[in-house]
Formats: structure tokens, sequence, C-alpha cells
């Protein structure tokens, strides 16, 4: 989960992309792990993930992005992938409605998996296809608001607003463990022995399956 | 070599689909020249792009480069070795051993010691000129095909031409994701002839219809088999009659069922590094399921792949087992410090991705099961048939355990979906 493992990084978040097949998430991860865009990738079949580190408020946050296949009949298969993700870049496709309309199946299928507290970022892609839309911004944004989720139009072609998607859910889920923190911390000054350095586990490692909070296992 | 399969012109001037591929894929010559990158004087980790055996560009370091060499040499030694059996045996010796259909050789005996030569023979991997004559045999495919008209396969790409289904929609947009590095496969001439199979296989199986991962094993299966006809029926005796059933069907139920049997293989074989992928949460379908979708195809080197693929065809799919828990056991030491998922799978990933020793991976395999012990090659040969038969009864035994937990696995998660 969100421990700090080594001198190399303070927290590690695991973000999982999910959505339909061919909406992107491959050039997604790509694209913001090493700034690589192919017209060309092999689809995805079983689990890729790549890394980046990056600052968080003076924090070294590293963010494990994993990708995985979008065909409908995986994602019975893949509830290992949910395991431990703290946030979730859910993609569809602006030129492709149907893409758009199964993003409530993507989000059910959160639910079922994921951790409650998962942040959740909807990412419209492809936004350079602008000829070929047929989702406009504003039924995203809609559709976002009344979820709860966050919400951009991204194109991993142009490398636009990716950096920004994760910047977002980092951000986001960093605020949540912070707060989390402080408030253990607190609850630890209160009812533990004074005077003493508290020591915080933003969360154990091997209390990965009780803890609800929204951090990485791996 | 490649150039047997003969074009031939049909009345009407149209190129059959039954044809020739790889004229001149000189498989079977060591190519130095196809090293692209010029090597470096120190011999350090810089990475090479160099052309596998079959025309895949594959990135590896200097060792990758010699191993995939001494790879070829040895290919070579045993096409010489298929060659002479042929000579002395006779051409298509190998069908005999194929359920007494062949019968001009009516001494039982005969058929015993071939059966038994065949295996072996097979194992140390099957030239790749006489792939496609050898696989069609012993898989069954050729029987399957023999069970229908010869128009079968041109009567159904034509019946499928233009129809527009989920699965085609699928199909089509996975084409140029498939093997895009590879060059024929990158040509519109191989997206279609992928297209085909697949589409006419999706029409063949509706049950199956597509499922992602097939695109990799036929294109695979194309770049061996040469034709597309052959190709196609490979691709259905594999599903219908080598795999697990279900394995690609709608919700994936048989190769859930796999994951598990592996699971439990994996505490079994290897209960040190099962423990602790357990206490680390790890998951086996994490990187199982690309194995046993693509039947290793996304996985490894190719020619390591089909050396894989020789075994099944001929021995079946407990093969699968084998070689995945032969790459666990390979890593068990690496594993076994790993702190992290993230790790457990780059670690397999690049382990399996620089396999080009396919001999490694078998005898491996050979060792894990074989009272982890080599002693002599005759010794070994016997240890292996009595384990390996013993698997295959241990994996049906395993499937038919794990079949009703993964029924209601998968009823249960469609339950709690619609009530979300």
């Amino acid at each position: 989960m969100a421990h700090r493992v080594d001198h190399e990084y303070d927290y590690l978040f695991k973000i999982v992309l999910i959505g339909d097949s061919g909406v992107g998430k491959s050039n997604i991860l790509s694209r913001f792990t090493r700034n690589e865009f192919s017209l060309d990738s092999k689809s995805t079949i079983g689990v890729e993930f790549a890394t980046k580190t990056l600052q968080i408020e003076a924090k070294t946050v590293k963010a494990q992005i994993w990708d995985t296949a979008g065909q409908e009949r995986y994602r019975a298969i893949t509830s290992a992938y949910y395991r431990g993700a703290v946030g979730a870049l859910l993609v569809y496709d602006i030129t492709k409605k149907q893409t758009f309309d199964n993003v409530q199946r993507w989000l059910r299928e959160l639910r079922d998996h994921a951790d409650s507290n998962i942040v959740i970022m909807m990412a419209g892609n492809k936004s350079d296809l602008t000829h070929l839309r047929a989702v406009s911004e504003n039924d995203g944004q809609e559709f976002a608001e009344k979820e709860g989720l966050s919400f951009l139009e991204t194109s991993a072609l142009e490398s636009h607003n990716v950096e920004k998607a994760f910047q977002t859910v980092l951000t986001e889920i960093y605020h949540i463990i912070n707060k989390k923190a402080l408030a253990a911390q607190e609850a630890a000054r209160n009812s533990g022995p004074p005077g003493q350095g508290t020591t915080i586990h933003v969360v154990d490692s091997s209390d990965a399956g009780s803890s609800k909070s929204s951090c990485c296992s791996s | 070599m490649f150039g047997t399969l003969a074009q031939r012109e049909e009345p009407n001037g149209v190129v059959p689909r039954r044809r020739a591929y790889w004229i001149t894929w000189a498989i079977s010559n060591p190519r130095p020249s196809d090293i692209t990158t010029s090597l470096p004087k120190k011999k350090a980790t810089f990475s090479v792009k160099f052309e596998d055996m079959y025309g895949f560009t594959v990135e590896g370091n200097i060792d990758d480069v010699n191993v995939l060499n001494e790879v070829r040499e040895r290919v070579r030694d045993q096409s010489r070795v298929w060659m002479d059996l042929e000579a002395s045996k006779g051409a298509g010796w190998y069908l005999q051993t194929n359920d007494g259909r062949m019968s001009v050789v009516s001494l039982k005996l005969s058929k015993l010691t071939n059966t038994i030569t065949l295996k072996n023979l097979v194992r140390k991997g099957i030239p790749p000129t006489l792939r496609p004559k050898v696989w069609l045999a012993v898989s069954g495919a050729e029987k399957k095909r023999s069970t229908v008209p010869e128009s079968y396969y041109d009567d159904l790409t034509k019946a499928t031409e233009g129809k527009v289904t989920p699965a085609t929609k699928q199909i089509d947009h996975d084409l140029p994701r498939t093997f895009p590095s590879h060059p024929w496969l990158d040509s519109p001439e191989g997206q279609a002839s992928l297209r085909r199979v697949l589409v006419g296989y999706s029409f063949r199986d509706s049950d199956v219809g597509y499922c992602q991962g097939l695109n990799y094993v036929a294109a695979l299966l194309l770049l061996v088999m040469k034709t597309e006809e052959d190709a196609f029926w490979m691709l259905a005796v594999l599903l219908e009659n080598v795999l697990v059933s279900d394995c690609y069907t709608d919700n994936l139920s048989g190769c859930h069922v796999e994951q598990r049997v592996f699971k439990d293989l994996l505490a079994k074989k290897c209960p040190r590094i099962a423990a602790h992928l357990e206490a680390m949460k790890f998951d086996v379908s994490l990187v199982a399921t690309e194995w046993f979708l693509c039947l290793f195809a996304k996985s490894l080197p190719s020619e390591t792949t089909l050396r894989v693929w020789d075994v099944l065809f001929n021995e079946g799919a407990k093969v699968l087992f084998h070689v995945a828990l032969a790459i666990f056991k390979m890593e068990e030491e690496e594993l076994l410090r790993a702190r992290q998922i993230g790790e457990v799978i780059d670690m397999l990933q690049t382990t399996t991705h620089h396999q080009y020793n396919p001999d490694e991976l078998l005898m491996m395999r050979l060792d894990l099961l074989a009272a982890q012990q080599f002693q002599a090659l005759l010794a070994l040969i016997v240890a292996f048939e009595k384990i390996g038969s013993m698997t295959t009864n241990t994996i049906t035994k395993e499937r038919k355990k794990q079949e009703p937990a993964v029924m209601a696995v998968l009823d249960e998660r469609l339950k709690r979906l619609n009530t979300l």
C-alpha cells in the first residue's frame, strides 16, 4: 500500500487503466510514463504496467500504472488487477459512443472489485479527432458530475491533458492519505502515551487486505 | 526450402487462398546479417535489434544474439535428424503413429517404436520446414478437415465476406495491433489473411466468436503453416480438441479453470514460491492469463513458443502447465527476493521475453517433473513419461474439481454486478 519503501520515493500509488478495447489505454500509459505514442501498439492481453516518479507537494510519489485487456469477457478475470488500486483512469473514446455508454458498466466493475475510496478520473480520449467526435465534452462533463468523478478530455497522440489527468488523480490520492495520516496522528496523540514521537504507518503492507485506506499493495 | 507449396492458378486466374507466404524465408540458415545494429566492442548491456527465425524484430543483448545463433545451429542439426529418419523410415512415417489411421505399417511394435521416437523427437523440436505437416498430423487437424467437404474453408470465407458482427468489429480493431513489428503481419496482405481466418472461425463457433488473444495465436499459426486454410484447421483443432473447453468463450470460464489448476500445481511443485507469492497477495492470473490465452505467443520469443506448441499439439495442454511452472521455477531465487507484486510481474515478463533458448525451458520442465535429477537421457525420458501421464490425469481431475467453483464465482459476479 502507500508505504514508504525506500529512499527513492515517499509513496507508491497504484492506478488502474480501464475502459473498452481500443480507447487508447496503452497509449495513455506510454505517453505518461515514457512520453511515447505508437499508432500500432500491440493489443494488451494480460497485465502491463509502467511506473513514473513525480513530485506532489514536495513528496516523491511513484505512480505505478496498470493496463489490461478491454474486451468484455476479460472483465471477470481481472479481480486481481484491481487489488490495492488507489486510483483509476476510466477511459472512453470520444469518437465511439459505445465506449462512453459502457462507462457505467466499468464503474460497476470498480465498485465491485476496487476499494470504495478509489479516486476515479474519467478521461475522454482521442480529443484530437475532432472531426470524428461522437460524444460532446458537455455530455462527458455532465456524466462525471452526476457520478462524482473528475473529468478531462485527453489526447495521448497530442500529449494533451494526459499528465494533468494523472497529476489530478495522484494529488487527490495524496490529500486523502495525508488527511488520514493526520487523523491517525491525532487519534494516537489523544489515546496513546504522550511525549513519544509517533510513527505513522499510513498502511501496513502486511495488512493490505483489511486496510480500508486507499493505497496500493504493491 | 519453403517453396514446397506451389501456388496453383485457379481457372479464373485468381490466386487461391491455399498458398505459401514465406517462400523465401530462410529459416534453416543462420543469418548473422540479420543483426541490424553494429555490435559494440565492449561486451556490455547494449541492446541490439535483430530478426529472429520467424521474422520478428526483437530487442536483446549480445548474449541473446549468441543464444539465438546457437538455437539456429541446433535447429539445423535437428533438421538433419528428421531428414535421416525420413530417408530410413519413409516420408510421413510419423503419420503412422497417429491412432492407427495410416495402417500401412501393420506391425504394432514398429508403430509403438515410432510413437516413442516421435515423442522424443518432438520434444527436441520439429524442424520449421516440417512443422506444418507434422502439426496437422499429430494434432488431429488433418483428420478434422477430412470430415468436411474440401471446399469448406473457401465456402466459409465466401459466406462470411462482408458480414459485420461484434466479433468482426473487434477483429478489425485488433488486426493492426497484432505483432505490428512483423513485416508480413503489418502488410495489407497479411492482415487480410489473418482477418479471414479469425472471421471464419468466429462464424464456425459462435460461442467463441472472437476473443482477444486469438489474434496472436492465429497470426503465429499463419506464419508457421504458411497457408490460411491449414492455419484455420490448426486453430479449430486447438480450440475444439487440444485446449480445455470454453477457454475463449463468453466468460472465459475454461481459462478461469486453468488459472485455478495452475495455482494449485504451483503450490504443489514450487511450494516456496507459492507461499512467498501468497504472502504478497500475488495472484498468478496476473501473468498466467496471457500465457494460457495466447499460448505464450505474446510472451516467449517465436522459436521458443513454437517448441512449446510442438509438444502442445503432440501431447496436449498439460505442456502449458509444465512451461508455466518452469518459468516460475527458473526465477525461483529472484522471486523469493521480490517484495512487491510489480517486481514479480517484471521479473516474469523479462525472463519470458528473453527466453531465446527453448531447450533450457523445456529441460527445466523435465527437471522439474522428473524427480529433480538428471541421469542418463533414457532414464529421464522414462521418468518424464510416467510423470507426464500422471500429470494429464491430474490436470483433468483438477479441472473437474475447479469447474463448479469457477461457475459459482462467475454467477455470483453477475448477480453482484446486476445489483450495483
